[in-house]
């Protein structure tokens, strides 16, 4: 048994801010159809990177990794019989998930007051970058739009240099995440009072939660990499190019161990915390000169005797061989049908009872039989119609 | 908000399941936090901490016992070890006890020490994070942190799911490590694939042949824009610039006819700075103007001063009032909009008060 085993999601969403929420949903056993179309293809579908041809919307490893235990159906949403099809699909579910442009849903005839005429207890749940009511409702952008209008992108870099942005949409981490929490309280509430309702995940709103302490702080500035009650705080060199360590000594039975391991004289100056901080500038550059010397891996080795808390600052290789993740199962191998065996990310829990189970992300329309005829109840005949009409394409 | 009212949760809050508890009480459960002690500024206490029942760490633990005895959800917090010894939890089956650790239990790190930055070290999101001529930086405030407890909430609330199924609660165990490098959605599976390993590379958005600037200076601030291969938001773009007799040679590209992400660098930084010059003399509010009418996807990048006065965030309610023993404070607390009705929670930060104050849950309800 897994966790979600008989909730039903018509998912329309598409990209990353919407399949991460439903992709949540379906490694723990939620049945997931993806509505999507060769028509108006899912652009994660064009995201790179490839296994074989960029045209192949089958071989896209970003899409794979996104859309993991889903079954998708491809639906001609142009065509009225198409929506039809959606429609009867939304009668079948629980919970409907889209985060298409503004208005979009409605004109095609799936907004929420038609979705619950359909289904009075339907849960809708739509992302979108700034919510679907306020001034900036109709506001069309990117996960990197959420970084800018939430502070992110403010408070992200050095102090002595312009805004960062770095080079993924963490927008498009966040809200999703959000909208999975959004959606499991509202089958919660349903379970209560039988009454569904209309979730509104806006991109920025999560990001702007993520940094509730620096909105707390009346004082709060760009700070790179300091931390204002702990030091050392910081990123330090090691030997051979572009090799850091990052080193956080949170207590003073930390900082000794720290100067007994880097050999480092015990100064009476960094005796506090307090001290520390207000010296971290002076701190950091002592402990780089000890740490530039030092191989990353030994030193880290070292660090994690003295329990003083350390990482090496991995890259994408790290990450992809890291022996930790590898134990914790992070990335599990799944047969799909063109990327064939390859690892695909794993919710980031165990349960005790309910373990999820991560299967390969579909080929396009790969489950129309299945779900047409298994769900629906379409005969074959209709099927090869519709088709043939091009409304299931 | 009140989607889940009457559910009980007791927080052992020590940085990991912080936002997770804070979630659950923003969603109606009633939770009595109690703080590990780590070193924390008091705007993190607050900002983690409004909405939640303060309770003072016990001298023995056992002294839980009577919350665990009638609680829903336990959030333990194990960033630096157990808390609750596995016999305190023998007959509390319909418990749901999540624990978020940082690394795995039976992996190669389980019982190393961590805090937020060594974990964003190790999820790979700061290798690829600042300036190619300065350390790898981090992200601002606490991610790690911040997405574990989302991490927490989530698994807590399918925990509660199946236990409408079964009867019975389980334990979850949520990784740090793994939640933060989820985050990280590009670069493992680049180099999977590639064998290309993503670098710093400042404010440039490397795709394809070429990069493209993310932020620019504009009149009185910054903004935040790609050329990227979307020919109507390009066309929409280059048409203000001829409007102000700006456009130059951009009026006689096809943006439908070519990829910018296979366009010469030379190209490209040539184009791009015809667009330099035409923001830095235009105002965030005008640029922004065009961008919410014209559909140019430009978002104008605003301090936490203008966040927090966003006319857009206060039609939406973000921002509500929270009470301290200091005053008040504006601070985000709905954290989607939605259709529940019921009251909402709480919205002060609760004095810590001592543990035997909440025996029986004390009618927090």
């Amino acid at each position: 048994m897994r966790a979600l085993d008989g909730v039903k999601i018509a998912d329309f969403s598409w990209v990353g801010a919407g399949p991460r929420s439903t992709k949540d949903l379906a490694d723990n056993g939620a049945l997931v159809i993806k509505i999507e179309s060769a028509r108006r293809l899912d652009l994660g579908r064009r995201s790179p990177p490839f296994a074989g041809s960029p045209k192949d919307h089958d071989g896209s490893a970003f899409f794979a990794q996104s859309n993991t235990s889903k079954k998708s159906v491809t639906l001609n949403l142009s065509d009225p019989r198409g929506v039809d099809l959606a429609r009867k699909l939304v009668e079948w579910a629980d919970v409907v998930v889209e985060n298409f442009g503004p208005g979009y849903m409605e004109r095609i005839g799936l907004g929420f007051d038609e979705l619950r005429r359909i289904k009075p207890d339907i849960i809708l749940a739509s992302v979108s970058v700034a919510g679907r009511s306020g001034p900036m409702a109709g506001f069309r952008g990117y996960g990197n739009s959420a970084a800018a209008h939430s502070g992110h992108a403010a408070l992200s870099g050095w102090p002595d240099r312009p805004p960062h942005m770095p080079p993924l949409a963490y927008g498009d981490v966040v809200a999703p995440m959000f909208a999975t929490v959004a959606i499991l309280a509202a089958l919660e509430y349903r379970s209560r009072t039988k009454q569904g309702q209309h979730l509104d995940i806006s991109q920025i709103e999560p990001m702007v939660h993520v940094i509730a302490d620096l909105f707390a702080d009346p004082h709060a500035t760009k700070t790179g990499n300091a931390d204002p009650v702990i030091a050392p705080h910081g990123v330090y060199p090691c030997k051979g190019r572009d090799e850091w360590i990052a080193i956080a000594a949170e207590t003073d039975a930390q900082w000794r161990s720290l100067c007994e391991t880097l050999h480092l004289p015990f100064d009476p100056q960094f005796a506090t915390v307090q001290d520390r901080v207000a010296q971290s500038d002076i701190l950091d550059r002592t402990i780089a000169e000890v740490t530039v010397l030092r191989d990353r891996a030994a030193l880290l080795s070292a660090l994690a005797q003295s329990d003083v808390p350390a990482a090496t600052v991995q890259n994408g290789r790290d990450v992809f061989e890291d022996p930790e993740l590898r134990a914790a199962g992070h990335f599990v191998p799944v047969l799909h049908p063109v990327l064939g065996k390859s690892m695909m990310p794993a919710p980031p829990m165990t349960f005790s009872q309910t373990p999820p189970v991560v299967s390969a992300a579909p080929c396009l329309g790969a489950d129309n039989e299945n779900v047409l005829s298994g769900i629906l109840g379409m005969s074959a005949a209709q099927l090869e119609e519709l088709e043939s009409l091009g409304v299931i394409a | 908000m009140s989607q889940l009212q009457g559910i009980r949760v007791l927080e052992l809050a020590d940085g990991l399941v912080d936002l997770g508890g804070r979630m659950l009480a923003e969603l109606g459960t009633t939770v009595i936090s109690l703080s590990r002690g780590a070193p924390r500024t008091s705007a993190r206490e607050i900002a983690w901490g409004h909405g939640k029942h303060r309770a003072s760490w016990p001298d023995d633990i056992s002294a839980l016992a009577p919350l665990l005895q009638d609680a829903d959800i336990l959030l333990e917090d194990r960033r630096r070890g157990a808390v609750i010894p596995d016999a305190m939890l023998q007959g509390h089956d319909r418990l749901i006890h999540v624990v978020a650790s940082p690394y795995s239990a039976g992996g190669p790190r389980s019982g190393h020490a961590a805090t937020d930055l060594t974990l964003m070290a190790q999820s790979g999101l700061m290798h690829i994070t600042g300036d190619p001529d300065r350390p790898p930086l981090r992200f601002p405030g606490e991610q790690a942190y911040a997405l574990t407890g989302i991490q927490v909430a989530t698994g807590a609330l399918m925990a509660l799911h199946a236990r409408h199924q079964t009867g019975r609660g389980q334990r979850v165990d949520v990784s740090a490590l793994q939640a933060a490098t989820l985050a990280n959605y590009r670069e493992a599976i680049m180099f999977e694939w590639t064998g290309r390993i993503g670098n710093r590379t400042g404010n440039r958005l490397v795709r394809g042949k070429s990069g493209v600037r993310q932020v620019w200076p504009c009149a009185d601030g910054y903004v935040t824009w790609s050329m990227i291969d979307n020919p109507n938001m390009m066309r929409a773009v280059v048409k203000v610039l001829e409007q102000h007799d700006a456009a130059g040679e951009l009026s006689q590209v096809d943006w439908a006819g070519i990829l910018v992400a296979d366009m010469p660098q030379d190209v490209i930084d040539r184009w791009e700075t015809i667009i330099e010059g035409f923001f830095a003399r235009h105002t965030k509010a005008q640029l922004g103007e065009w961008s919410l009418t014209l559909g140019w996807g430009l978002s104008v990048i605003h301090d936490l001063g203008e966040v927090r006065n966003s006319a857009h965030l206060a039609a939406r309610g973000l921002f509500v009032p929270i009470t301290t023993d200091t005053g008040t404070i504006p601070l985000p607390a709905p954290l989607f909009g939605h259709g529940a009705g019921g009251p909402v929670p709480a919205r002060s930060f609760a004095p810590e008060r001592p543990l035997d104050e909440f025996a029986g849950w004390g009618g927090l309800e």
